[in-house]
């Protein structure tokens, strides 16, 4: 009855991913690149409900 | 939980507070894989207000122009010299620099590292931010040294009967 830790491991991804498109994003702004910021605002977005369904298909997976 | 009682002391690791917690104070598996996704949607909430004013200026609305504003007159600013002064809002500081005859330039200083303001370094002709020794080439406005990265936004500057104008605030030539 070992849980798996697979979730975990994707979750601690899409973190990552959410901390390195942050910078990006702020970036481009003060570049003024705005279509860029836009860009990174959405992937930064689209983030959230990855993590939930990540969450959901995971938290009962067993090894 | 049973068998503790007639055995003095029982095998308990905390003998000051005898409440058994039943470890909720325990962070498991369940626990930090809801606060990985609880920080996803912290992240995805907290771009939208930098979304926000992107599209914002992208639809032209960032575009208005400021006021002409005058900065100083001709003769009070002798070559090599600096003013500061704020544009286009009163809180914006901003600085020019008289580089010759003709030939002024104006940049918001605040330092594009950390916004420390940047000064005016005369016998060193660079423009320094003392904050973390980021230092500015005074021509274009675009870092030298230090930790920024990014050039000052420079300020478009007109001289009209002798008196210094800010116009508007140059964009980044993307
Ligand atoms: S704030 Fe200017 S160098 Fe850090």
């Amino acid at each position: 009855m070992k849980r798996s830790y697979i979730g975990i491991v994707i979750l601690c991804f899409i973190l990552f991913l959410n901390i390195i498109f942050t910078q990006s994003m702020v970036h481009q702004f003060f570049y003024e690149n705005y279509v860029n910021t836009l860009i990174f605002m959405g992937l930064n977005l689209l983030l959230f409900p990855t993590a939930v369904i990540a969450y959901k298909k995971t938290i009962d997976v067993l090894e | 939980m049973s068998n503790k009682n007639n055995k003095i002391p029982f095998s308990e690791d905390n003998y000051t507070h005898n409440i058994n917690r039943l470890n909720e104070r325990k962070l498991d598996r369940r626990g930090f894989m809801k606060t990985l996704a609880g920080a996803a949607g912290v992240f995805a909430i907290s771009s939208i207000p930098w979304g926000a004013v992107a599209a914002k200026e992208l639809m032209g609305l960032g575009e208005k122009e400021y006021p002409h504003k005058k900065i100083a007159d001709v003769d009070e600013l002798p070559i090599g010299d600096a003013v500061e002064f704020k544009f286009p809002g009163a809180h914006d500081d901003a600085i020019l620099i008289r580089l010759s005859e003709n030939k002024y330039v104006a940049y918001q200083n605040a330092c594009t590292h950390l916004r420390c303001p940047v000064y005016w370094v005369k016998d060193q002709g660079e423009m320094i931010c003392p904050c973390h020794h980021g230092k500015f080439d005074v021509e274009t406005g675009s870092p030298t040294a230090g930790p920024p990265r990014r050039p000052l936004p420079e300020i478009e500057i007109k001289v009209k009967d002798s008196a210094i104008y800010a116009v508007k605030v140059k964009r980044y030539e993307a």
